[in-house]
């Protein structure tokens, strides 16, 4: 949108008052906070998972999870490529403008293409392990992820949903990817917890995403850090994250199971 | 990244070496190759290193400007990464060495991102107006394996090396503030590296895993896991790189080894970097010479 800046006489530099009023809101989150931490740490969000809801794309799916997080997920098949060699898994992924708390960012910043490069790179790096790439010689197949809603957890919930695409567009693969996350809140004898929320994430002193071929037992990502701990602190989180990703699995296939039988009882015309 | 072709037949005396606790070079599965570090290289800079380990060669430059203390933390520095991989090999030109450039630079953001990493309150001149902001520029002038690692000590190696001039804040009635700089220019802060993390690349080959695979190693392995490991053994971050996947077990003693070998390579590090300081200004200069 086109904008007068005679007209708008503002300061040349502004800066977000959420930094500011952050004090006040600080305290209402933390009463909230104090529920949260009365959750349990075991305790998985609520899992919402659809597969193949666009028509458009070969394959897709809708992962929500009890936090708010919202993804939309759709794959294409193999598509011939140019350069030889085994096929290639190419990874996309995307916030909504409107996707995080406060101000809305610029969609085209530097600061966010890095971020969604890096998301992007982290997912694939997830589900290349899970995809049968030496099927498809000389091929592509794409996967693009639009994060709709953030609400904590985000990545993870990606890689669950990528997967959930890539299988239902009928890609050869060996196992869907479940993705987890992890974090650890900033006192100090806290323990890890599992699917953190969006204020509980952005607080968190370390954070840990995980994902699992469950049925093989690979861990195909993982990708964590913050404050130091001893190795056993980081075994004992990645424990309880693979606990996690297990307990999710049978949700994930359940909904692949009747995406197979909607299309089956409506045969495309 | 580059990267070597190997045959199903080499790639098998590799594997077959590795599950032995033999190495193609006679190492154990273990052993760090010889590594060759030396700092103040560039006249230029505020802090420079320069780190040999086998065949790659890492160069580190750091310059410290003045900057304003981003929003959030108005009483900090802070630390900007790049990475540049150009001048490596033709694949890496253009695209394709950004790409990789960017995946590092985020990597050193990560290990970074622990609060206690570098003393970034230090950094601050004064209040939400004035900061030293490091930009640590990474040159890869040889890839020979295992980059990560040789980035890191390279990076801790410069930090080491880093000299800030003193400034001072004068204010004076009005409340206008000035800056004033220190007319000796050996009067400066130095950075307390205790705390910086080194990254230990783990690559699994076969049943085993390696630390410090060159580029023939990194060949048969198929996932490596990035540690990074403070000189106490606290783990401050972890990644798996690589287009396979771990098993969990695996992981565990993983991160065991990784604890374990990252502690002996701090203690390494900090006595050879001491030695280069007690040397003062006999020290003979190798540079690129050597």
């Amino acid at each position: 949108m086109p904008l007068d800046h005679r007209r708008l006489r503002g300061p040349e530099e502004s800066q977000p008052p959420a930094l500011w009023a952050a004090a006040a809101a600080e305290d209402e989150e933390d009463e909230k906070g104090a529920g949260a931490a009365a959750r349990d740490p075991c305790a998985l969000r609520p899992l919402f998972a659809r597969a193949g809801l666009l028509s458009q794309a070969q394959g897709s799916a809708y992962v929500e999870l009890g936090s708010g997080t919202k993804v939309l997920c759709a794959a294409w098949g193999p598509r011939e490529a140019a350069e030889p060699g085994p096929g290639r898994l190419i990874c996309e992924f995307r916030r909504a403008p409107f996707a995080g708390r406060g101000a809305r960012g610029r969609p085209g910043a530097a600061a966010e293409r890095e971020a969604e490069r890096e998301a992007a790179a982290a997912l694939r790096e997830a589900l290349e392990p899970a995809v049968r790439l030496g099927r498809y010689p000389r091929a592509r197949l794409a996967v693009s992820a639009l994060l709709l809603q953030d609400g904590g957890s985000a990545l993870a919930a990606a890689v669950s949903a990528a997967a959930l695409a890539l299988a239902d567009a009928g890609v050869e693969m060996y196992d869907l990817a479940v993705g987890c996350a992890l974090c650890r809140p900033p006192a100090p004898a806290a323990s890890w917890m599992l699917q953190p929320a969006e204020p509980e994430e952005r607080r968190a002193a370390a954070r840990l995403t995980l994902a699992l071929l469950p049925a093989l037992n690979q861990v195909s990502a993982v990708l964590g850090g913050g404050r130091g701990g001893p190795p056993e602190d980081w075994a004992q989180a990645l424990r309880l994250g693979l606990d996690g990703c297990h307990r999710q699995y049978p949700v994930l296939r359940q909904s692949l199971l009747r995406a197979a039988q909607r299309r089956r009882s409506t045969p495309p015309s | 990244m580059a990267s070597v072709v190997l045959s199903e037949a080499e790639k098998l005396y590799i594997v077959h070496g590795v599950q032995e606790d033999l190495r193609v070079d006679g190492r154990g599965c273990e052993d760090y190759r010889c590594a060759e570090v030396e700092t103040d290289v560039v006249s230029n800079t505020s802090g420079s290193a320069r780190v040999k380990l086998g065949e790659t060669d890492i160069l580190v430059g750091i310059k410290a400007e003045m900057g304003t203390p981003k929003l959030e933390k108005p009483d900090e520095g802070y630390l900007e990464f790049f990475v540049d991989c150009s001048s490596n090999s033709p694949e890496l030109e253009g695209r394709g060495g950004e790409e990789l450039g960017t995946d590092i630079a985020n990597t050193l953001y990560r290990v970074f991102s622990c609060e206690n990493s570098v003393d970034l309150k230090s950094l601050c001149i004064n209040p939400k107006e004035h900061c030293w902001v490091l930009y640590v520029d990474v040159l890869l002038l040889e890839c020979g394996g295992n980059i990560f690692d040789a980035i890191s000590i390279a990076v801790k190696a410069a930090l080491f090396n880093t000299r800030i001039p003193k400034v001072r804040v004068l204010e004076d009635e009005e409340g206008t503030k000035e800056i004033e700089l220190s007319d000796d220019p050996y009067d400066c802060i130095r950075l307390n590296v205790d705390e910086v993390p080194c990254i230990v690349t783990l690559s699994k080959i076969g049943y085993r895993h390696v630390v410090d695979a060159t580029l023939q190693e990194e060949a048969c392995s198929l996932a490596s896991l990035l540690i990074s490991v403070t000189s106490k053994g606290a783990i401050t971050s972890m990644k798996k790189v690589g287009k396979g996947s771990l098993d969990p077990e695996s992981i565990f003693e993983m991160m065991e080894t990784g604890q374990r070998v990252g502690k002996s390579l701090h203690i390494a590090l900090q006595k050879i970097l001491d030695e280069e300081e007690n040397l003062g200004t006999s020290r003979p200069k190798v540079g690129f010479l050597g």
